[in-house]
């Protein structure tokens, strides 16, 4: 399989505050984030609320420019009949849809932008809405007569339409009901079946990322703490964070939880991470050497696939 | 067709009192319906006649998806409900009717008897004013203490669900919190006059997995340190799995499926509550294709059974009459004609 | 908190000192010669003394030029003269801005708090009965023109009760206090009437929105009272935004004061500003209109600092 993306020493710090007499503070949103997509892949990122998963699928999508580092796009993905050849899943449903626009002129937009004509638009947007599992009158409706689940399908078939190789979803399930959510992951995993298309799957719920991801990467303050495969990344997570992160996932069957298993303290604000390992102010196994050295990504023990960022990783 | 039948009651009561030796349970809601005035496009009754019970010291989890009445089956325990709802039925709450109760008799119910947590700990506070302030609130409200002691005694109750620097936090506004200390600082303020009954609203939906995991073990810590009874609502059957005793799956204003959480997950018997758990991820085969519930939510009502538009077991007779909520096996109720 | 305001002022004096760039240039473009005016209504002046007055008054001499003296001038205290009343411009105007000020200060102390008042009652019951009364009321106060409300005013309490003078100003060179309200009640109630319909809706508007909001709800939520929660949590919460509202109100308060001192002959702002205009005297016009424009500028900075006072959240930026 060859690298349809690559990334390398991704760095994007966002200017916070500042005035015409005050020194603007930086928020680092990502720092030395490095990786590979490969044709075909679901690459899952996971991380909490700030950790800058947003931020890296924009900058990957072109919406964010990186302050240092590369995005390359692979072989596969120069010679694109479109310009864009990453196209993006937000997270909400609702507000994502252009909502004066009809749905087979928002489905066939990205054509448009390319300058495919009309008729032909209008064919492909009713094949892609039939692949997404929508029938073809939908396209003379309006997003508000859809339901949630409905508009993701939406979302997801403008993504689909310019036939990328490479889709970002940012948490395209969390607006969801959970019946319909388990609808929306087959729709993704039958396209990916069909399509041999890649993606960047940004989510929260580790449960999602199990079922759909073929690697995943975990994000603490814009840092990426473990990198792994998923069958390894489950089985024996390398790095003390994800190792809290499983801890945390209620599960069912379990019963009545056990107290005390949680991981201490907040995520930190970003426009001071600390210093070291960014995770040390939470970390179980933290020792001085987490305060000073910034932990470099490197295999786990005996695994060579999984890259950890730990002094201590397992 | 309704639970009201006075012998299904009955058993609930039964039941549970065979089972916990109490008399009375904390709380016991009967043939509980709420509805609002009739509109185009809208269901009038978003709670249909439930009924069931909490005991002292008891968590019970409420699930189901959106709209189907979980809110309003706990703000009517707070007498909380928009003015233009209507509410039938009885809930009992320490030998009271609650639906009985004049305003006055409302407002010394709650935060004192009864106290609720909210979702969104982002807007539940009040953004100009002190978090310290709004602890103590409650406690000069509901104990007479003075506004010095009330502040003093907040700042205790901040440390009690730890929140680091207590001090400087009860002065601080709810903006300078974190969601998850707010969540915290919301739990201090429902405890503060250690209640009967708490009423959790989807109190960890807004927050990250581990701050989740620090309020629900913190909720089960003060639980256990207070024996108070709580109703704790989620759309997520695993958070809910994790802290309650029993669990009541609701669907389209209707109680589904009632029992413990063992029994609920050993033996699930309502095909919704089945539905429910296939469809979830970690139930499957990674990258295989997960069960889905057809049909999708918030539609009209069919007639009969309202499930039975996305049941994959609903027959002719289904769609005729609505199931009675009944009890199958000891404390397991389940309302559905196809389950003996 | 000192930081802001420290910004806020120098952004005001900023605003301050462009405006006088614009008005100069503005006042200096209006048509007729203030000079011709004075020839006009003075036949007796001399071709001489007429030469020398347009000297004095600096024809011939660049604007920006003009403007340098002007302002130099300006900054020490010295306005120059009314061509139209003969004296200091700042003898004429200081009395007029304390008869104007008076009438505006006493036209909030009052509506505000009606408006909080009324507003608040009609949030209450969306819908009912009170509210539709006080909304009536709002409609009217909006609609009512001033000049005829003045004139059922004066008609009835002055012409056919004789409770109160028609006039605003007294006409006693140091009228003690009692006779002073005395005058101000019809002009003061006139504007009131005039400001107070818009700031009941906003406050309505406003207060309904917050008393749906999910912090009322958590007050209902500990058992406190309706007034506990309309007066602690509501009501402050409904004020943040309008305070911007009553910033800009009191910019309209400045003009709509025009014709109610017009009707009761009050002898404030809105008359010197008009007569300076209509008899081109430019330095009457020149400092009137900036005194405007810095009264405005303070309500504006005033309702900046009260913002940051009430909102906790925005004295961090
Ligand atoms: N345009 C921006 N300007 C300034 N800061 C930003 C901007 N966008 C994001 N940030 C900050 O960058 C950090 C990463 O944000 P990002 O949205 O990528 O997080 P996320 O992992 O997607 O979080 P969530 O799970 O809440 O969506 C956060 O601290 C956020 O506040
Ligand atoms: N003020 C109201 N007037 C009429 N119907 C209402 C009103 N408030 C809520 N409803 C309806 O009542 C039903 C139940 O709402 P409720 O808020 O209890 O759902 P929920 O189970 O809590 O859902 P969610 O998971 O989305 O919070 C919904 O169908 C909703 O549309
Ligand atoms: S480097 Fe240290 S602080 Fe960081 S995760 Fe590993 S053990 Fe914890
Ligand atoms: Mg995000
Ligand atoms: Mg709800």
């Amino acid at each position: 399989m060859a690298a349809l993306l690559d990334v390398q020493d991704l760095n994007l710090r966002f200017p916070i505050g500042g005035g015409l007499f005050r020194k603007p503070l930086t928020l680092h949103a990502l720092t030395d984030v490095s990786f590979t997509v490969e044709e075909g892949e679901t690459l899952a990122i996971v991380g909490e609320s700030g950790s800058g998963k947003t931020t890296l699928g924009y900058a990957i999508s072109g919406l964010l420019t990186p302050s240092s580092g590369h995005i390359r796009f692979g072989e596969a993905l120069s010679g694109a009949v479109e310009d864009r050849p990453v196209q993006l899943v937000f997270q909400d449903p609702f507000s994502a849809l252009d909502p004066r626009m009809m749905v087979g002129d928002i489905v066939a937009e990205p054509l448009r932008l390319a300058g495919v004509p009309n008729k032909e638009r209008q064919e492909r947007a009713e094949t892609v809405l039939g692949q997404v599992g929508l029938n073809a009158e939908s396209a003379q409706r309006y997003p508000h007569e859809f339901s949630g689940g409905q508009r993701q399908r939406i979302a997801i078939a403008r993504a689909l339409i310019a036939d990328p190789k490479l889709i970002v979803a940012d948490e395209p399930l969390s607006a969801l009901d959970v019946s319909i959510q388990s609808q929306v992951l087959n729709l993704l995993n039958k396209i990916k079946r069909e399509r041999s298309i890649s993606y960047l799957f940004i989510s929260h719920d580790l449960g999602v990322v199990h079922h759909l991801a073929d690697r995943v990467i975990v994000l603490y303050l814009g840092r990426i703490m473990e990198i792994a495969s998923r069958e390894h990344l489950f089985a024996t997570p390398s790095h003390p964070y994800t190792q809290a992160l499983m801890r945390s996932v209620p599960r069912i069957g379990r019963g009545r939880r056990q107290p005390g298993q949680s991981l201490k303290g907040e995520i930190p604000t970003p426009l001071a991470p600390p210093p070291g390992c960014v995770f040390h102010t939470r970390c179980p196994k933290a020792q001085d050497v987490c305060r000073e050295a910034v932990p470099v990504l490197e295999p786990a023990p005996g695994r060579p696939g999984q890259m950890s960022a730990c002094h201590f990783k397992d | 067709m309704m639970i009201a039948a006075p012998a299904s009651v009955a058993e609930i009561q039964d039941a549970h009192s065979q089972a916990s030796g109490a008399a009375t349970p904390l709380l016991r809601v009967q043939d509980l319906t709420i509805a609002f005035p009739a509109a185009v496009g809208r269901e009038a009754e978003v709670v249909s006649s439930i009924s069931y019970e909490i005991g002292a010291g008891e968590a019970l989890g409420v699930v189901g998806e959106s709209g189907c009445g979980k809110t309003m089956t706990s703000l009517a325990l707070m007498g909380l409900l928009p003015p233009a709802a209507q509410v039938d039925g009885a809930i009992w709450f320490d030998g009271r009717d609650l639906t009985k109760l004049s305003a006055r008799a409302w407002r010394s119910h709650r935060g004192r008897d009864a106290a609720m947590v909210f979702q969104e700990p982002m807007t539940a506070m009040n953004p100009v004013m002190r978090v310290g302030d709004q602890i103590a609130e409650v406690l000069v409200r509901h104990e007479g203490m003075s506004k010095r002691d009330g502040f003093s005694r907040a700042v205790q109750l901040l440390a009690s669900v730890h929140i680091p620097s207590p001090e400087r936090r009860a002065q601080d506004y709810p903006h300078q919190l974190s969601g998850g200390m707010r969540q915290r600082a919301m739990i201090a303020m429902a405890l503060a006059c250690r209640p009967k009954l708490l009423v959790a609203d989807e109190p960890t939906t807004a927050l990250d997995v581990t701050v989740q995991a620090q309020i629900l073990d913190l909720m089960l810590e003060l639980q256990e340190q207070h024996g108070t009874a709580i109703q704790f609502i989620s759309h997520n059957l695993a958070v809910v799995s994790e802290i309650a005793h029993r669990i009541m799956v609701m669907y389209s204003g209707r109680i589904v499926e009632y029992a413990s959480v063992g029994d609920l997950f050993a033996n699930p018997l309502h095909p919704y509550t089945q539905g429910l758990i296939k469809t979830l991820p970690e139930m499957g085969q990674p990258g295989s294709d997960l069960y889905t519930i057809p049909g999708t939510i918030g539609g009209k009502r069919p007639p009969g059974c309202r499930f039975s538009n996305r049941c994959p077991l609903a027959d002719a007779g289904c769609r005729q009459a609505e199931p009675a909520l009944r009890e199958v096996a000891p404390r397991h109720y389940v309302a559905c004609h196809k389950v003996n | 908190m000192l930081r802001y305001t420290l910004t806020r002022i120098g952004q005001a004096v900023l605003v301050l000192l462009v405006m006088t760039v614009l008005l100069f240039l503005l006042i200096n473009l209006m048509p007729g010669d203030p000079v011709d005016n004075m020839l006009e209504g003075n036949p007796s002046l001399t071709a001489a003394s007429a030469a020398q007055i347009r000297e004095l008054y600096g024809a011939g001499v660049p604007l920006p030029v003009r403007y340098w003296n002007w302002i130099t001038a300006a900054v020490q205290g010295d306005f120059g003269y009314s061509s139209i009343y003969f004296r200091p411009v700042a003898e004429v105007l200081g009395p007029a801005l304390g008869q104007t000020l008076k009438l505006m200060v006493a036209t909030l102390v009052l509506s505000v708090p009606l408006a909080l008042l009324l507003g608040s009652l009609a949030s209450l019951r969306p819908g009912g009965l009170m509210d539709n009364l006080i909304s009536f009321f709002a409609f009217a106060s909006i609609s009512l023109p001033n000049f005829w409300l003045s004139l059922i005013l004066i008609i009835v309490f002055a012409v056919q009760l004789g409770w109160l003078p028609a006039s605003g100003t007294p006409l006693e060179t140091n009228p003690p206090i009692w006779l002073e309200v005395r005058h101000l009640v019809l002009p003061v109630l006139v504007l009131t009437m005039f400001f107070v319909g818009p700031l009941v809706r906003y406050v309505r508007a406003s207060m309904i929105e917050t008393l749906s909001s999910d912090f009322v709800r958590t007050a209902r939520s500990k058992g406190l009272s309706e007034p506990q929660i309309i007066i602690r949590h509501a009501l402050r919460n409904a004020l943040i935004p309008m305070v911007t509202v009553l910033a800009l109100g009191f910019g309209g308060l400045f003009s709509g004061s025009l014709v109610v001192e017009t009707i009761f002959g009050v002898l404030g702002m809105g008359k010197m500003i008009f007569d300076a205009i209509r008899y081109v005297d430019f330095n009457l016009a020149l400092i009137g209109l900036l005194l405007a424009t810095l009264v405005t500028l303070i309500s504006n900075l005033l309702a900046d600092l009260a913002y940051a006072w009430l909102d906790p959240r925005i004295s961090l930026k």
